[in-house]
């Protein structure tokens, strides 16, 4: 399969089959048979029966785990990576070097303990919907590094040469300030985690027998307002801590510094994770503040790199820090295209015009409701949906723009989480004008630039139509004249 | 209401007339499905049933009767004036749509992959879809509905002046 003498096939660690057997990593595909098992044994047994099962599978784990090891193996050449595994039917993935376009290197906590890594090779597949990524799972922390570095060098960037990451050309970027874990309580996705805590809690709390939920609630408690207000303190409470730490335990330590034609962005208390993004590949930037974000001046950025599997979490380049802090981080890597265009009038107008006619959809409902039912709070809350509408209307407009700088542009958008795109010229891979009839009446035009890094496509919504040919030209190339209009 | 002019050009070339037959015949099929429909309801749903049923009962055959006059009388000769392609010699430029237009500009030395689908439908009337990929998931040309040659002749021709400007393509 590959050209050139075939490498050496390397094999993981043995002591992988340990972590493995104690995470219950093959076992875990086990446990929708074992549960109706159990249900037909039942626990009558008592302790014995208990104890078995747990022997039983403690084996079976301990079996899959050295199985998998036994089947698994890698090998690193000049031109490809190659992984063998599979029990019966065999399988051999070839990673050609040059597709390869990341590697990273994490440390479970689990993994950490048996000094071992698990080795991520982001690899560039041809369909959408494949397998991006080669795990190689469960080597020392040295050969961890010396694969991650091999790939790397073999692929022909400009990787790091000395062997241990301790490269001389090492420039920080960025390195963590424990102040930021502040922010956290007003990022939407920080608060989510203690909800999911609470959410797996309740759904543990529901698998005990009896029902603790109800005997909590069958004490004596304070009753009235010293109760309510003492949960909802206790819930905001949870809810604040709860954020802070999940930012901690995600964020702890982080740092991105520039390795030759790399940045490696090192995280986590638990799980060390260490990513590594080629220079050559980011097209551009993003940053994004929240509506939380905004008030504090808190932002994220997070850089586009082409043909990148997860590029949501690996492409982080701040997860959460001043939006000064994240704009330098921009500015360093994709050229500054100058301050915002706004969008005309008109786009505010099309934003108002939604609102009021949502708000007086909810008025009419309202009349219609109060006459037939002699409901009239419907009525009553028509102004109020029309008030806000209008106040949200502006502030979305307010965050449309555009601008065009010598290399590169931007566009920015979003109201709950206000996103600004730096990209540069050579990034867009295609135009995408779109008309509605109502912009064609405004003379209005909604543009994307379609790009092969992020989400795909960067939308200036709502810019004037007579400005779309200039703006396209100047943020591409002369390829895009194809579209300006004659004369 | 002052109608402004269109923000790009329209590309030169139209599709062949054979395409409002097949968007006819889609459209007819739609009809159909959307009539069988509204009879199951007129028959099965007794007007007694208090609620809404009484409007629906004749607000539900007005909307398909609407939807049959736009659907097959007028939407496929609008959709043949909208759709347009063009390949020049740098990019690939399409018009799509009817009441929201989309033009689509795909260069050249960015196309990643040429693909030509032919549907049912297309097959019945000899026409063929050419689909232009890149490397973004938005950056897609579809050149609807032309004539099976036609569509094989721009899709080798394309993919060969792809492999020899290629950039990088991402």
């Amino acid at each position: 399969m590959t050209a050139g003498p075939l490498p050496e096939a390397r094999r993981t660690s043995r002591r992988i089959v340990l972590v493995h057997t104690v995470t219950f990593k093959q076992a875990r595909q086990l446990v929708p048979v074992l549960i109706p098992v159990v249900a037909g044994i039942g626990f009558g047994g008592g302790v014995t029966t208990v104890v078995l099962l747990a022997v039983a599978i403690t084996l079976v784990s301990v079996a899959a785990a050295a199985l998998s090891w036994w089947r698994f193996s890698y090998a690193d050449g000049p031109s490809a990576v190659v992984i063998t595994r599979g029990l019966l039917s065999r399988s051999v993935r070839t990673v050609p070097n040059d597709r390869i376009r990341g590697v990273e290197v994490e440390a479970p906590p689990v993994h950490r303990v048996f000094g071992l890594v698990r080795v991520r090779i982001d690899a560039a597949a041809g369909a959408a919907g494949e397998d991006e990524e080669v795990v190689v799972d469960g080597v020392p922390r040295a050969e961890g590094d010396r694969l991650r570095v091999a790939v790397l060098t073999h692929r022909g960037a400009t990787a790091p040469d000395a062997e241990d990451g301790e490269a001389p050309a090492e420039e920080e970027l960025s390195r963590w300030d424990n102040r930021w874990l502040l922010y956290a309580p007003l990022v939407g996705s920080y608060l989510a985690l203690p909800a999911a805590a609470v959410g797996a809690l309740s759904r543990l709390v529901d698998e005990i027998p009896g029902d603790p939920l109800e005997d909590l609630f069958a004490l004596e408690l304070p009753a009235g307002w010293a109760l309510a207000l003492g949960v909802a303190a206790a819930a905001l409470l949870l809810l604040v801590a709860g954020s802070v730490i999940g930012a901690a335990v995600v964020n702890w330590g982080f740092r991105l510094v520039r390795r030759g034609g790399s940045l490696v962005a090192v995280r986590g208390l638990v799980t060390r994770r260490h990513t590594e993004l080629e220079i050559d590949r980011i097209r551009g930037v993003s940053v994004s503040e929240g509506l939380g974000m905004r008030l504090v001046g808190a932002g994220r950025a997070s850089a586009l790199v082409t043909g990148l599997a997860d590029a949501e979490r690996r492409g982080q380049l701040l997860p959460l820090g001043p939006r000064e802090e994240a704009w330098s981080l921009a500015d360093r890597l994709v050229d500054d295209p100058g301050p915002l265009v706004a969008h005309p009038p008109a786009a505010r107008r099309r934003r108002i015009v939604r609102a009021v006619a949502l708000g007086l959809l909810v008025t009419v409902g309202g009349v219609v409701l109060g006459v037939a039912q002699g409901h009239w709070e419907l009525l009553a809350a028509g102004p109020v949906v029309t008030a806000l509408g209008v106040l949200l209307a502006r502030s979305l407009y307010a965050s449309l723009g555009h601008a065009v700088g010598p290399r590169s542009f931007s566009v920015r958008r979003g109201w709950l989480v206000r996103e600004q795109t730096v990209l540069e010229r050579r990034a867009v891979i295609g135009w995408e004008v779109r008309q509605s009839w109502f912009q064609r009446r405004d003379g209005l035009a909604t543009v994307t630039a379609c790009v092969g890094a992020g989400s795909g496509g960067y939308a200036a919504v709502d810019m004037s139509a007579a400005e779309v040919p200039a703006f396209t030209t100047a943020a591409s190339g002369p390829w895009a004249d194809t579209m300006r209009p004659a004369g | 209401m002052t109608t402004a002019p269109a923000p790009v050009r329209e590309p030169s070339w139209e599709l062949p007339r054979s395409a409002i037959g097949l968007w006819t015949v889609e459209s007819a099929i739609s009809t159909v499905l959307l009539w069988l429909g509204a009879g199951a309801f007129l028959l099965f749903v007794p007007p007694s049933a208090g609620g809404p049923v009484p409007v629906l009962r004749w607000l539900l055959p007005t909307l398909a009767l609407v939807h049959t006059v736009v659907a097959v009388g007028i939407r496929p000769w609008v959709k043949h004036r909208v759709y347009r392609w063009e390949i020049t010699a740098e990019a690939a430029y399409t018009r799509t749509g009817w009441l929201t237009q989309t033009w689509t500009l795909v260069p050249i030395s960015r196309i990643q992959t040429v693909d030509v689908t032919r549907g049912v439908l297309q097959q019945a009337f000899g026409l063929a879809t050419v689909a232009v990929l890149t490397a973004s998931s938005q950056g897609t040309v579809r050149i609807w509905h032309l004539e099976h040659a036609v569509a094989q002749r721009v899709a080798d021709d394309l993919a060969r002046r792809a492999e020899l400007v290629r950039d990088q393509a991402t």
